[in-house]
C-alpha cells in the first residue's frame, strides 16, 4: 500500500515547494492511517447494522470524513525528492501508532470500553495481532465485535506488506523475498507494486477461504467472519468459545497452518511452481514443528485419542503460528508443556507469513551462523558462506539477522523487567514479554492455565505495548524510527554544545 | 658389569618412545598438579585431627595415573583441533578425578541414595568447584558444617585451581609446548583472547598465577582484618579471587552477618572479575589504569546501575533503605561478577533474593548472563562482547539511515576488526542457543520454567545460584532431578571453557579415527 501511495505521488515541479523527505514520509503516514481507519469506522458502522444500528450513524461519519481528509491531505502531499529508507520506516511506524490511537478512541467513541488505557491496549492487541487484549464486547455489539476483528486483519495484513514488500526493499534480509524472474518464474515480489497486488490478492483470497469454511463447519456467517479474520491475520482475539465444536477445531487448524505458510509457498501453489515445494527446507521444519510440537505436547499433557490428539494439535498450531486462540487446558501438564507452548511461540511460523515470533528462517540462519563459527574455530583463515535455501546470503544480512536477535532479547529483558518491577511474577513477566515481541498469545501460568490480561493493572498493560508493536513490524522500523527520532533530538537540543557554550558564560 | 650414564642421546631416545598425544600429556600433568591440592586438603585434614585416608586415597591414586600418563607420552601436532581436544579432555578428566575424594570420603553417600546418585552428585560438586561456577549438591541431610576441613580445603581448592585455568599452570611448566601454549591459555581462558605480559608464553603464564596468589593473599589479609577465622578467610580468599563461591559454611557469607566482610568481599569480587592484565599493568607502572579501560569503566557502570535499580525497587518493597542498599550491592556485586556467595542469614532473610519481588529478580538474571571483563576469572557472556553487541546493532540501525555509509564498531579509540565483530555474534548466537536448548531439556526433566532458566544461565555462567526453588544458600538437589543436574555440570563445562572446546573436543580424536579407518595418516 505504501508504494501504491507513493507511486501515485507526482513530484511537484516548484524545487522551493518540496517537503523535506522527513516531513513527506509524515505525512503519507498519516493519510495512510486515515484512509486504513475510514475503512474500518465505515465497514464497522455497516457491520453494526446486523444488530441494533445504533453505533452506525456514527462509525458511517467518522469513516466517511477520515476518507475525506486523507484524500484531501493525500493530494496536498509535496512529494520530497527522494524518500530516504529510513524515513519509509519511520513512515510505517508512524502509521501503525496513529492507527493505534484511532482505532483506541473509537472503542471509546462506540463504548466498547469507558477507560483509555484498555481501549489503547486492545487497539494495539489487535492492530499488532497479539492475541492479549483486555475487551471482551458483548454478542449483540456488531460494531465493538468488528472493530476488534477488522483491527486484526488489518494489522495481520499491514505485517505480511513489512515482511514481504517493504523491508526486504530497503535492504532488510533481501535473500528471503520472492524476487528472481529466472526461468521465465513468476515471483511473488517481482518489484515493490506487484508485490502489494499480489499480497492482496492472496490475502483475500485466504480470508474468503477461512470465512467459508467456517461457515460450513457451523458458525453464523458473522461469527464465522469474526473467526476467519481473526485466523488469516493470527491476531488470535475472538469474543466467546467458537471452538467448542470439533469440527470448527479442524478448520482452525487448517486455516491456522495455511496462514503460518509463507506467502511464498502460497504464491507457487497458485501460480502451479508447486513441483519442489516440499524440498524447501523451511517448510519441511515448519511441518515438522507443527507435527513434533504435537506429539510432544500430548506425551507431555497426557493426552490420547482423536479428541486428544486434535485439542494438542490446535493449541500447538496456535502457538507456532502465534495466532494464540485460547485453549482451556485439560489433565495435568508436565512442567515442559507450558516451556514448550513459549519456545514454540518464540519460534514462530515461517518467514513471509502473517505470523510473529522470530521466524524460521531467521532460526535456520542462526543455526548456519553457529555451524560456521564452529568451523572457523577450527580453521581460522577459512572463507566460508552461509546458504539458505540454495542462496549464499549476503553477510550484511547475516549480520542483521544477529542484530535482531540481539534486539529481540534485549526488548524481552527490558519488558520481562519492566512488567516483573510493576508486580508480576517472575515467570508471567517472562511469558507476556516473549509472547509481546512474539505478537503471541495467550500467556499461560507454570501449570497451564490461560491468565488474563485484565487481572494485570493498567501500568502492565501498557507496558506491553512497545513490545507488540515492535514485533509486529519486525523491530527494524521501530528501531530506525527510534533512532531517528533521537538523533533528530540530539541535533536540535544540542545538549552538549548548550552546556559547552552555559560553563563559558558562567567563567 | 658396564655401566653407562644416560646422556642427551638417550634421553632423546627415550622421549621418541614415547606415545606422540599432546591431550594426554597436558591431560597428565594437570592431574598431578590437583593431586597435590589433594595431597594438601589430607595434610589439613590430619592436622585437623579427623582421618584423611580417603583424601590421601585419591591422592595416590591421582597422582600416580597423572604421572604415568605425562611420563608415557611427549607434546604432539597443537593444531587448533589438538588445541580444543587438549583443554576440553583436561578439564574433563581433571572433574573426573576431582570427584574422586567426595566418592572414596563418602560424602554424598546419604543411606538409600543409589550409588548411581552419589556419583552423580560427586562430580557435579567437582565439575562446579573446577568450573568455579559454585553451585553445591550440599544441603538439607548433608550439610556442609558436618563436613571436616580437609573436604571443606579441597572444595575450594579446585575452584582456586578452576579459576585461573589448570592449562594455564600446565604451561608454566611445561617448556615443550613453546608458543603453541598461548593456543592452550586462549582456548581455556574466558574473554576474547590472552594478552600476553611477557614475550614467551610460560612467562606469560607465570605472571598471571603470580598475579592471581597475589591477589588471593590480599583477600585472605583483608578477610582476617574483617573477622573472619584464619581458615575460613584463607577458604574463601580462594573462592573470592577465582570468583567460584565456594564457602565453607552453609549459610555462605550470611553465616558472619558482617558488612565488613562483605565490604571487603564486594572489593575483592570486583577485582577478581577484572581484566588481569589491568592489574598487571597497574602494578608494573605503579599507578591504577582500571578507569582507563573501557570495558573496566562499563563493567562498573552495569553494576552501579544494577545496584541502584536493586536498591529502588527493594525500598519500595518496604525494605529500610540501609538494608536494601546493603543487600543491592552483596548481590549485584556477586552475582555480576559470577561469583554466587549467599549474604542470606537465613531462609526467609533480607538477603535470599529469590524471595524478592520479581523486578529485582529480572534484574540479577541480567547480571549472570553478562558476567565480568575479559581476561578474568569471572563467567557470562562478558562485558566486552556486550559492548561490540550494542555498537553492532547501532550500527545497522544507522545503515538503514544511511546506506552506503561505513560504520566501524569502536572500543574506546581503536575500531574493532570484522572479524572479531563476526566471531563475537557468532559466540553469542551458539550461547543463546546453548541457553534456550538447555532450559528446554532441563524442563523436559521435570524443572519449573524459572529454577530452569536461572539454573542454565547460572551454570553456564558459572554463576552458582540460581532463581526459582535453588536460592543462594539452597541445595541444586532441591531443585533438579539427577539428569537435570548432569546436564547443568556438562553446560558448565561448556561455559567455563568458553564453549568452543567443549562442543569440538571431539573434532581430533574423530579426525585420528577416520584416518585409521582409512588407512591414512593418524
Amino acid at each position: 500500500m505504501i508504494r501504491t501511495v507513493l507511486a501515485g505521488l507526482r513530484p511537484t515541479t516548484v524545487p522551493g515547494l518540496r517537503w523535506s523527505s522527513r516531513v513527506t514520509a509524515g505525512a503519507l503516514a498519516l493519510v495512510a492511517a486515515a484512509g486504513m481507519f475510514s475503512v474500518l469506522a465505515t465497514a464497522s458502522g455497516l457491520a453494526d447494522l446486523l444488530g441494533n444500528g445504533d453505533d452506525t450513524v456514527l462509525l458511517v461519519t467518522l469513516g466517511g470524513l477520515a476518507g475525506l481528509a486523507s484524500s484531501i491531505g493525500f493530494t496536498r502531499i509535496r512529494s520530497a525528492q527522494r524518500i530516504r529508507d529510513a524515513d519509509v520506516l519511520g513512515g510505517v511506524t508512524l502509521c501503525l501508532l496513529i492507527l493505534i490511537v484511532m482505532v483506541g478512541a473509537l472503542h471509546l467513541l462506540i463504548g466498547t470500553t469507558g477507560s483509555f488505557v484498555d481501549a489503547l491496549a486492545d487497539a494495539t492487541a489487535g492492530l499488532t495481532t497479539t492475541a492479549l487484549g483486555v475487551l471482551s464486547p458483548d454478542a449483540g455489539d456488531h460494531a465493538g465485535r468488528f472493530l476488534r476483528a477488522g483491527s486484526q486483519w488489518i494489522g495481520g495484513f499491514g505485517g505480511l506488506m513489512v515482511a514481504v514488500a517493504i523491508l526486504p526493499f530497503f535492504g532488510a534480509e533481501r535473500e528471503f523475498a520472492d524476487r528472481s524472474r529466472l526461468g521465465g518464474r513468476r515471483p511473488l515480489a517481482p518489484n515493490r507494486r506487484t508485490a502489494v497486488r499480489n499480497i492482496v490478492y492472496l490475502h483475500g483470497v485466504v480470508s474468503v477461504g477461512t470465512w467459508v469454511g467456517f461457515t460450513l463447519a457451523g458458525l453464523g456467517a458473522f461469527d464465522a467472519l469474526m473467526v476467519a479474520m481473526a485466523t488469516v491475520s493470527t491476531g488470535g482475539m475472538v469474543d466467546g468459545d467458537p471452538f467448542a465444536s470439533p469440527a470448527v477445531q479442524y478448520v482452525a487448524i487448517i486455516g491456522m497452518a495455511v496462514t503460518g505458510t509463507s506467502l511464498v509457498v502460497l504464491w507457487r501453489l497458485v501460480v502451479g511452481r508447486s513441483r519442489g515445494l516440499l524440498r524447501s527446507v523451511e517448510l519441511r521444519v515448519y511441518l515438522g514443528l507443527l507435527v513434533s510440537g504435537t506429539a510432544l505436547f500430548l506425551l507431555w499433557t497426557g493426552g490420547s485419542g482423536p479428541d486428544g490428539i486434535r485439542r494438542a494439535a490446535f493449541t500447538v498450531t496456535a502457538a507456532v503460528t502465534t495466532t494464540g486462540f485460547p485453549s482451556a487446558p485439560s489433565g495435568t501438564w508436565a512442567a515442559a508443556a507450558p516451556v514448550l507452548l513459549l519456545g514454540l511461540v518464540s519460534i514462530g511460523p515461517m518467514t513471509g507469513s502473517t505470523g510473529g515470533g522470530f521466524q524460521i528462517m531467521r532460526h535456520r540462519a542462526l543455526l548456519q551462523i553457529a555451524l560456521r563459527e564452529m568451523v572457523r574455530q577450527l580453521h581460522p583463515r577459512v572463507v566460508s558462506r552461509v546458504r539458505l535455501g540454495g542462496r549464499v546470503v549476503a553477510e550484511s544480512t547475516l549480520s542483521q539477522i544477529v542484530v535482531v536477535q540481539f534486539l529481540v532479547v534485549s526488548v524481552v529483558f527490558a519488558t520481562a523487567t519492566v512488567v516483573a518491577a510493576m508486580g508480576l511474577d517472575l515467570a508471567t513477566a517472562l511469558g507476556v514479554a516473549v509472547h509481546a515481541i512474539s505478537t503471541g498469545g495467550p500467556v499461560r501460568a507454570l501449570d497451564g492455565a490461560l491468565l488474563d490480561p485484565t487481572d494485570w493493572s493498567a501500568p502492565v498493560r501498557l507496558a506491553i505495548l512497545p513490545a507488540m508493536v515492535i514485533g509486529r513490524l519486525s523491530i527494524y522500523p521501530v528501531m530506525v524510527a527510534a533512532s531517528s527520532t533521537v538523533s533528530v533530538v540530539r541535533h536540535r537540543v544540542r545538549l552538549r554544545r548548550r552546556i559547552r557554550a552555559y560553563r563559558g558564560r558562567t567563567r | 658389569m658396564t655401566y653407562r650414564r644416560s646422556g642427551p642421546r638417550d634421553r632423546t631416545a627415550r622421549q621418541r618412545d614415547r606415545v606422540r598425544s599432546t591431550t594426554a600429556h597436558v591431560t597428565g600433568l594437570a592431574l598431578m598438579f590437583i593431586s597435590v591440592g589433594m595431597l594438601l586438603s589430607a595434610v589439613v585434614e590430619y592436622v585437623d585431627g579427623t582421618s584423611g585416608t580417603a583424601l590421601l586415597l585419591a591422592t595416590v591414586v591421582t597422582a600416580v595415573l597423572g604421572t604415568m600418563l605425562w611420563r608415557s607420552t611427549r607434546p604432539g601436532v597443537l593444531d587448533h583441533a589438538t588445541i580444543f581436544t587438549a583443554v576440553g579432555t583436561t578439564w574433563l578428566v581433571a572433574s573426573a578425578f576431582g570427584a574422586l575424594p567426595y566418592l572414596f570420603a563418602g560424602t554424598f553417600a546419604v543411606a538409600g541414595r543409589p550409588w548411581a546418585v552419589v556419583l552423580a552428585d560427586a562430580l557435579f560438586e567437582s565439575i562446579s568447584g573446577y568450573s568455579c561456577t559454585g553451585s553445591t549438591v550440599f544441603g538439607g541431610h548433608n550439610l556442609i558444617g558436618d563436613q571436616g576441613s580437609g573436604v571443606l580445603l579441597y572444595r575450594q581448592l579446585t575452584q582456586w585451581a578452576g579459576g585461573m585455568g589448570i592449562v594455564v599452570l600446565v604451561v608454566t611448566v611445561l617448556p615443550s609446548l613453546r608458543a603453541s601454549g598461548l593456543g592452550l591459555i586462549d582456548a581455556e581462558a574466558p574473554g576474547m583472547g590472552v594478552d600476553r605480559l611477557a614475550p614467551r608464553v610460560r612467562d606469560t603464564a607465570t605472571r598471571f598465577w603470580k598475579l592471581y596468589a597475589g591477589l588471593t593473599a590480599l583477600i585472605a589479609v583483608g578477610l582476617l582484618a574483617a573477622g573472619m577465622g584464619p581458615f575460613d578467610a584463607i577458604a574463601h580468599s580462594l573462592t573470592t579471587a577465582s570468583t567460584g563461591g565456594f564457602s565453607t559454611r552453609d549459610a555462605s557469607i550470611g553465616h558472619w552477618d558482617s558488612l565488613g566482610v562483605e565490604l571487603v568481599l564486594v572489593v575483592a569480587m570486583v577485582l577478581g572479575a577484572a581484566n588481569f592484565t589491568l592489574h598487571w599493568r597497574s602494578l608494573s607502572l605503579k599507578r591504577v589504569v582500571h578507569f582507563r579501560d573501557h570495558e573496566f569503566r562499563g563493567y562498573l557502570a552495569i553494576l552501579g546501575l544494577g545496584t541502584l535499580l536493586v536498591t529502588g525497587m527493594l525500598t519500595m518493597d518496604g525494605m529500610g533503605i540501609g538494608r536494601a542498599l546493603r543487600m543491592a550491592v552483596f548481590n549485584v556485586v556477586t552475582l555480576g561478577t559470577s561469583s554466587g556467595f549467599g549474604n542470606a542469614t537465613g531462609a526467609e532473610s533480607s538477603g535470599d533474593f529469590v524471595r524478592w519481588a520479581a523486578g529485582p529478580q529480572m534484574i540479577l538474571l541480567f547480571l549472570m548472563v553478562f558476567g565480568g571483563c575479559t581476561g578474568s576469572t569471572a563467567g557470562g557472556v562478558k562485558v566486552m562482547r556486550l559492548r561490540v553487541g550494542m555498537a553492532d546493532a547501532y550500527r545497522t540501525l544507522r545503515a538503514f539511515r544511511r546506506p552506503r555509509a561505513l560504520y566501524p564498531v569502536w572500543q574506546g579509540a581503536r575500531t574493532v576488526p570484522e572479524a572479531i565483530v563476526a566471531r563475537i555474534a557468532g559466540f553469542m548466537v551458539v550461547y543463546g542457543m546453548l541457553v534456550v536448548v538447555g532450559t528446554m531439556v532441563v524442563t523436559a526433566l521435570g524443572t519449573d520454567l524459572v529454577t530452569a532458566v536461572g539454573g542454565v544461565i547460572g551454570a553456564l555462567g558459572n554463576m552458582g545460584p540460581a532463581l526459582g526453588e535453588v536460592g543462594p544458600t539452597d541445595s541444586f538437589v532441591d531443585g533438579f532431578s539427577t539428569p537435570a543436574r548432569m546436564v547443568l555440570a556438562v553446560l558448565m563445562l561448556v561455559g567455563r571453557l568458553e564453549i568452543f572446546p567443549m562442543l569440538l573436543m571431539l573434532v581430533a580424536p574423530y579426525r585420528s579415527l577416520r584416518g585409521a579407518g582409512r588407512g591414512g595418516r593418524s
